[in-house]
């Protein structure tokens, strides 16, 4: 199998005497989805927020493109091309789209804010992902519904030239409708090239887009499966615990 | 799309209301003219009267300009009345325990040391502004309690480093005098509104202005008031730019001393007592929201002058000085209670 995208190697992290990642393995592909599960605390969260570098682990050895990597800020880990897609939507209500796709990276034009060339990349990131449930890119967030403004966060991603994209829940609060929008939106990531993680509790949502299952229990990835190769029972089981690591650093 | 179709009708009405927003707030400062001259009897519209609010106004205006960044950053600064009064004091304490000028100092003679006091009372400001944001940024105070306690502390410095009194310096009144037109007699065309600092004062007020609206600085305030884990996720530093904004505050309201030395002609500790109060109520007035994330700076020159307008007129139909703090409660209650409708109706 080719060189992974992004590989952790017994990552750990802890909150003074909790032990949340308990040396994790883990790894994703470019072009290809790899979804994240567990159980609410398993330390899915965690082990994302130690990858876009918004709170580094305490021990254990990221490589990224096959050189190792040590991601201590979100600015770093986003220059690497690592951008992540927030559960608690990481977007500014009373901000538009455009300046909240561009919202740390503005494009300046002797020193004030080039709104024209900004508006006009918007566009273009989300036609490439065939957005078209955005009328116009100069609203404002606080007026969009749930499933646009998942597609604004992932235009982001694609804006930013990401290389890794990963989404926290992104469907947890939508409808069905606008779920399938978002999958089409991820599955269109991984075949432009670029490497997904996702997290999800929804196991429909999960066959249906991913390609690789790893397992989180209690701070310890149980499993790492194939989705063509697995069954939602047998992954129901490893999320629960009644099936214990197997599988793993295989 | 449906979706689309509901976005953009939403959007329309949001665009709407926002340029009303400014409109509306310039038809509150109409009305209440028409009903201030009516109630004065055609006395209160006057260029006397209409260049006394402006004297007024740019007294107040940099205090409320710099509340405003605060407040749309997500924050309250209570400091910005104390440290005018701060600021002025320790420029009058340069000119006249420093140096040794007096109040005889006058006309362009003054002028160099009107120079200094400027520059000794906008670093009396940043000074107090980087007090605040060491307490915010570094002990990790909540901004109310953090300026609450600068606030207390620029005020009792203020009164300490002046003995209580005001001092007494060089100035030039012709600065904070309404320039008149030259060529035009003014006994038959009163032209004279804008006093040379007044102007100064939009200048000062407009340029901050571009910040907000144009530029990079403007943007990451309303990202940091909108949602401070979003603008941290998006690579701001919050640190970083909200020691920014206490800094700009603190040097307009040193700036705002600035104005009250010369308008006094000396500091007076007491220069900025209770002045917090009316800029947190201009920028209210203006439609920034204390929760953060809105407001403009069109609407805070135009609160400004509407809080103002009010007190001039009060006083002029004769209802006495001291309702006046009642009426500015009032006003902050009164914007807060209708930003309030407002956003449980949908419209923001
Ligand atoms: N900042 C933190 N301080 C203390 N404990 C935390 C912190 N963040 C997460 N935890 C704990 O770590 C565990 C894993 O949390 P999280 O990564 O959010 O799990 P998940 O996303 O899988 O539901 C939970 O028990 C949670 O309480
Ligand atoms: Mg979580």
């Amino acid at each position: 199998m080719a060189e992974p995208l992004i590989r952790l190697q017994q990552v750990t992290k802890s909150f003074g005497p909790v032990d949340v990642l308990k040396g994790v393995d883990f790894e994703a592909y470019a072009g290809k989805v790899t979804a994240l599960v567990g159980d609410n605390g398993a330390g899915k969260s965690t082990l994302i927020k130690g990858l876009s570098g918004v709170q580094p682990y305490d021990g254990g050895v990221v490589s990224f493109e096959g050189r190792e990597v040590h991601l201590t800020n979100p600015r770093q880990a986003s220059s690497l091309g690592i951008e992540v897609v927030y559960q608690d939507l990481a977007l500014c209500e009373n901000l538009d789209i455009v300046q909240n796709m561009f919202l740390g990276r503005e494009e300046l034009k002797q020193g004030t804010l080039d709104e024209a060339a900004m508006e006009f990349s918007a566009i273009k990131a989300l036609q490439s992902l065939s957005v078209r449930t955005v009328k116009s890119v100069r609203q404002k967030v606080s007026s969009l519904s749930g499933g646009q403004r998942q597609t604004v966060a992932i235009g982001r991603t694609v804006l930013r030239n990401a290389k890794l994209v990963i989404l926290d829940e992104p469907t947890a609060a939508l409808g069905v409708a606008q779920t399938e929008q978002v999958l089409n939106l991820v599955r269109r990531l991984a075949d432009n090239g670029l490497g997904v993680i996702i997290i999800s509790h929804n196991l429909a949502d999960v066959f249906q887009v991913c390609d690789y299952i790893s397992v989180l229990y209690l701070g310890n990835m149980v499993a790492r499966l194939e989705t063509v190769k697995t069954t939602r029972d047998e992954v129901v089981a490893y999320i629960t615990g009644t099936k214990v690591l197997e599988g793993v650093n295989e | 799309m449906v979706d689309g179709k509901q976005s953009i009708s939403f959007r329309e009405r949001i665009q709407g209301f926002t340029r009303n927003q400014t409109a509306l707030l310039v038809l509150v400062l109409l009305i209440l003219i028409v009903v201030f001259t009516s109630l004065s009897g055609g006395t209160f519209l006057s260029t006397s009267v209409g260049s006394t609010i402006l004297t007024d106004w740019g007294a107040y205006i940099l205090l409320a300009v710099a509340e405003t960044l605060v407040v749309i950053s997500g924050g309250i600064d209570l400091s910005v009345g104390a440290t005018l009064s701060l600021s002025t004091v320790t420029a009058g304490w340069v000119l006249v325990n420093g140096l040794h000028l007096t109040s005889k100092t006058t006309g362009v003679d003054a002028w160099p040391a009107l120079a200094l006091a400027a520059l000794v009372a906008v670093l009396t400001g940043l000074l107090v502004g980087a007090v605040n944001s060491v307490l915010i940024n570094i002990l990790k105070i909540v901004p109310f309690i953090a300026t609450l306690a600068t606030f207390g502390a620029a005020a009792g410095m203020a009164i300490i480093i002046s003995g209580g009194m005001p001092l007494q310096g060089p100035t030039d009144f012709s600065l904070i005098n309404p320039l008149r037109i030259p060529g035009l007699d003014p006994k038959v065309f009163d032209t004279g509104l804008f006093s040379p600092l007044v102007i100064l004062m939009a200048l000062v007020t407009l340029v901050v202005g571009l910040f907000l609206h144009k530029a990079r600085f403007g943007l990451y305030t309303y990202a940091i008031g909108s949602n401070v884990f979003a603008a941290r996720a998006a690579g701001i530093s919050i640190a970083r730019h909200t020691t920014k904004i206490y800094l700009v505050g603190g040097a307009l309201s040193g700036l705002a001393g600035f104005y009250a030395y010369v308008r006094l002609g000396g500091g007076s500790p007491t220069s900025g007592t209770g002045m917090e109060l009316y800029a947190i109520a201009a920028t209210v007035i203006g439609g920034a929201s204390l929760m953060g994330g809105i407001g403009r700076m069109w609407g805070t020159v135009i609160g400004t002058l509407i809080l103002i307008t009010v007190q001039s007129g009060l006083l002029m139909i004769g209802v006495a000085t001291d309702w006046k703090q009642i009426v500015v409660a009032v006003l902050i209650a009164g914007a807060v209670a209708v930003q309030t409708l407002q956003k449980k109706n949908g419209v923001r």
